[in-house]
């Protein structure tokens, strides 16, 4: 796959018989590389991406050698083996009012079982990502990379360093 | 060539997308091959050329060929294009039951991924929503109701159906079509809709076709109805007149007089005239099916699996008791139709199959995409920058660079062997061509033997009840190696091969088949007289549209064969099965203790003895009724067996073949063997159309119909 289409296939721009046969077809090793680089040349930051880790989140190594999590307005959450929901900023709807700015009376949940959380980059107010939860259970944890064993048992090569 | 003699008698036509092909047969059963460009703005010009073009080969003009015309079998792929391809020009409108008015944004799951290589079925992320037929403003609901069992639960609201009808007509629609729940079995509410349609439209001043389930197709099965109906305005209908032109070309300019007949999916041909042309929108395997029933005559067997390698499929079919299983809702370009279907399973594996390696898992995966007719990477041309199956055949010897397609296309040895270089044998940490090439030719062999295994196994057959035939362009090639271990009766070849497909649709019958809906339950025990009363009804209501479309071809219905049977299952079962009606002679409990009898075999054969539950009764789901007018058929000349050792003249040179180690094969020239001879592998037997290739350790015996007869030596 060439970086346009990649690019196209990122953007969501891709038509449905493309989409299919990327879908589909066999994944060659080099697209991880090639969709790096395409993250790279749009984030604002200068750190190498090792692995991206969510709309707009990434895994990068810092100038220190440190993997710490960003965002790609270049906000920093931390090292990634901490929980990056930590530092962001959260929303939680837990009563019927805040549910029901986004949903019909009739289609919510009920707060008292079920509360949205809602986590937000404190440096450009992007939603990255919204949890559904009882009430009282901890922030959860949505994983961890082995990032040294996919980098050399998957690419073949060491983690970048820098 | 030899001077021919006989007269052309028959004109088979395949009209595909690109190229009409036309196979003409004489009264001695020698047969001529024509190509021409397809005119999809008057189909007729390019049926002529093409049998033109075939005539040429017999130094005889159309014109003279023309009025000796018996019999003009057609069988294209306009309909089909014009629905995948979203061409059509109607307007078309929906009237349904009010609440199913989503039908076509809803669908059944089946038609998101129909059609897909079973990997892809089980990734569900691939699958995706038909655009609709119909945009969903012009698909009206009408409240009313009709239970299962025929009752009105609900009368139909005329004023909403008015109201209906006249949203519809606001937006130009070109036809309506009404289909409502179980009007099968109470046609009451639909025909009101219909007069309420008429009236509205007359009052406007506007006439268009209204088209009704319950009188085109009186089936259950909500979706693939009104997806049936659909088709037949949208798809099939604008074809009509492309078709009767056909025939009047035929006739103003080379005075023939035969009826021009359209191949249908259930394996017989209606006229143009036929009411449903739905029916005609997919033949293009059938054909073969049709010419292995044929040569099965000859041989006098009542089992055969039916072998197809084309370019891009291997279509496997089953004759059993000289029966074709017949599926009633297949799917077609991701519609699930109500239409008779002749029962074949296709795998993405054919001579054009593009090979690659999956650089993940260092694994070769076959298709399930295909070069088709641009072949592969030997043939420059053909802008192809994945190699093929047909180029491994061609770096392992198996086909000649300079005389495929009879030499009228160039293959490129060097560029098949570079590209399997590059971008199978390295990847696969090789760098031996021929072994990789051969793997590649052996997965794919594999994977034919195991889809023939499954599909006899899975009907409950073995392999040694059957004789095996196997054709197409690249069956011939490939019919040893994905034979393999099977031990068939006989494995036959025709050397007509790559025409076979074509020889069939000319041996078909005019068939007229029509099916209905009944559900009658049969419990265990009890009077047969009312079931066989209703069955009855059913059939001969059927009958009489049988012979009202031979009375309208032109046919005595005194010699119009009908049919009766049914489609039957265990009561609570899910799946029915065809069983004709054998006898009518006896009483109600005779007629339908036999019938009893015959399907419990039947489901025996299919499933499993065990799973047999007469228990609970019987259900009768479909009274079908078809009625079949014989033809002009090709006749299969006869020869008398001669030397087995070939003419000098047919012994063309000799070439290496890889086969594990470098072999010297002798090449034969097909047209040049007699019958009687045999041809010891390893050997390969060229003609323009196809390649036969024996291994080490095979020989085949051309017969007295000039088929191959493959056997372990
Ligand atoms: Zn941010």
């Amino acid at each position: 796959m060439d970086q346009a289409t990649l690019a196209d296939l990122i953007d969501g721009k891709l038509p449905w018989h493309q989409l299919k046969e990327v879908l589909s077809g066999n994944k060659d090793i080099a697209r991880f590389d090639l969709y790096i680089e395409v993250l790279q040349s749009r984030v604002s930051f200068k750190e190498t991406i090792l692995l991206p880790l969510g709309e707009h989140l990434y895994v990068v190594v810092d100038a220190s050698g440190r993997r710490i999590v960003k965002c790609d307005c270049g906000y920093e959450f931390g090292p990634v083996e901490r929980n990056w929901k930590c530092a962001s900023a959260v929303l939680v709807r837990d009563s019927d009012e805040l549910l029901e700015e986004i949903y019909d009376p009739w289609n919510r949940c009920d707060p008292s079982w079920e509360e949205l959380r809602e986590f937000y980059c404190p440096g450009c107010w992007s939603l990255l990502e919204v949890e559904a939860a009882p009430p009282g259970y901890p922030v959860m944890f949505d994983f961890q990379p082995d990032i040294d064993t996919f980098y050399q048992e998957y690419l073949g090569r060491p983690v970048p360093r820098s | 060539m030899p001077q021919h003699t006989g007269t052309p008698v028959i004109l088979a036509l395949d009209a595909g997308g690109t190229m009409t092909d036309a196979f003409v047969v004489d009264d001695t059963g020698s047969f001529t091959i024509g190509k021409a460009q397809t005119t999809p703005h008057d189909e007729s010009l390019g049926v002529v050329e093409s049998f033109r073009d075939a005539l040429h080969y017999w130094d005889v003009t159309a014109e003279q060929a023309g009025p000796h015309l018996r019999a003009v079998v057609y069988s294209g792929t306009s309909m089909l294009n014009r629905l995948l391809e979203r061409t059509s020009d109607e307007r078309i409108g929906v009237i349904v039951t009010a609440g199913m008015e989503d039908y076509l944004q809803l669908e059944r799951s089946v038609q998101t991924y129909a059609g897909y290589a079973y990997s892809d079925r089980l990734h569900v992320v691939t699958h995706i929503h038909n655009e609709p037929l119909v945009p969903r403003a012009r698909i009206k609901g009408v409240r009313g109701r009709v239970s299962f069992f025929g009752e009105e639960v609900l009368p139909l609201y005329a004023d909403e159906a008015k109201e209906a009808v006249n949203s519809l007509l606001d937006q130009s629609v070109t036809a309506i079509v009404v289909s409502l729940l179980y009007s099968y079995r109470d046609p009451s509410h639909e025909q009101e809709v219909a007069k309420i349609a008429a009236e509205v439209m007359a009052s406007r001043g506007v006439d268009i076709p209204v088209i009704v389930s319950s009188t085109s197709t009186p089936v259950r099965g909500d979706l693939a109805r009104l997806n049936t109906l659909l088709v037949e305005v949208y798809a099939a209908r604008p074809s009509r007149r492309q078709l009767q032109a056909v025939g009047e070309r035929l006739h103003s300019e080379l005075d023939s007089t035969a009826a021009v007949r359209v191949l249908t999916s259930y394996g017989g041909t209606v006229s143009p005239d036929h009411e449903s042309l739905v029916s005609t929108l997919v033949s293009g395997p059938i054909g073969g099916i049709l010419g292995a029933r044929r040569l099965a005559e000859l041989y006098e067997t009542s089992n055969v699996i039916c072998s197809d390698v084309g370019g891009t499929s291997f279509d496997v079919g089953l004759i059993s008791e000289r029966q074709v299983a017949t599926r009633t809702e297949p799917t077609v370009a991701r519609f699930l139709l109500a239409i008779p279907t002749i029962a074949m399973d296709s795998i993405g594996a054919g001579t054009g199959t593009r090979v690659r390696v999956d650089p993940a898992v260092r694994r070769v995966t076959l298709g399930p995409d295909s070069a088709g007719s641009r072949l592969g990477m030997s043939w420059e041309p053909g802008g192809e920058s994945v190699p093929s199956i047909t180029d491994c055949d061609l770096v392992l010897g198996y086909l000649n660079p300079d005389y495929f397609l009879g030499g009228s296309v160039d293959l490129d040895p060097d560029r098949a062997r570079k590209a399997i270089l590059e971008q199978l044998a390295k990847p696969l940490g090789s760098s031996n061509v021929e072994e990789t090439a051969l793997g590649v030719v052996r997965l794919l062999e594999t994977e034919m033997r195991d889809h023939l295994m499954g599909m006899i196994l899975g009907m409950g057959y073995a392999p040694e009840n059957y004789q095996m035939f196997a054709y197409g362009g690249g069956g011939p090639l490939h019919a040893a190696g994905y034979v393999g271990s099977l031990e068939f009766q006989a494995v036959r070849v025709p050397s007509w091969a790559a025409a076979f497909s074509a020889f069939g649709c000319a041996c078909a019958d005019y068939t007229y088949r029509y099916d209905r809906s009944v559900d009658i339950l049969v419990p265990p025990a009890g009077s047969r007289e009312q079931v066989l009363g209703l069955l009855r009804q059913t059939w001969s209501e059927l009958e009489q549209r049988i012979l009202a479309d031979a009375a309208r071809d032109g046919i005595d219905p005194k010699e119009v064969n009908i049919v009766p049977s049914v489609r039957m299952q265990y009561f609570g079962m899910l799946d029915d099965l065809e069983v004709q009606v054998s006898s009518q002679s006896g009483d109600a409990e005779q007629v339908i203790a036999q019938m009893m009898v015959d399907f419990d075999s039947l489901f025996e054969k299919i499933f499993a003895r065990a799973a047999k539950s007469p228990e609970s009764g019987y259900f009768l789901t479909k009274a079908i009724a078809v009625g079949t007018y014989p033809t002009e058929k090709p006749v299969i000349p006869e020869f008398v067996l001669g030397s087995k050792t070939p003419s000098s003249s047919a012994e063309k040179s000799s070439r290496k073949v890889f086969e594990g180690s470098w072999r010297e094969a002798r090449i034969y020239e097909m047209d040049e063997l007699t019958s009687g001879n045999v041809i010891a592998g390893p050997a390969v037997v060229e003609a323009p159309a196809t390649t036969f290739y024996v291994p080490t350790g095979y020989q085949a015996t051309l017969d007295r119909f000039r088929v191959f007869e493959l056997t372990r030596s």
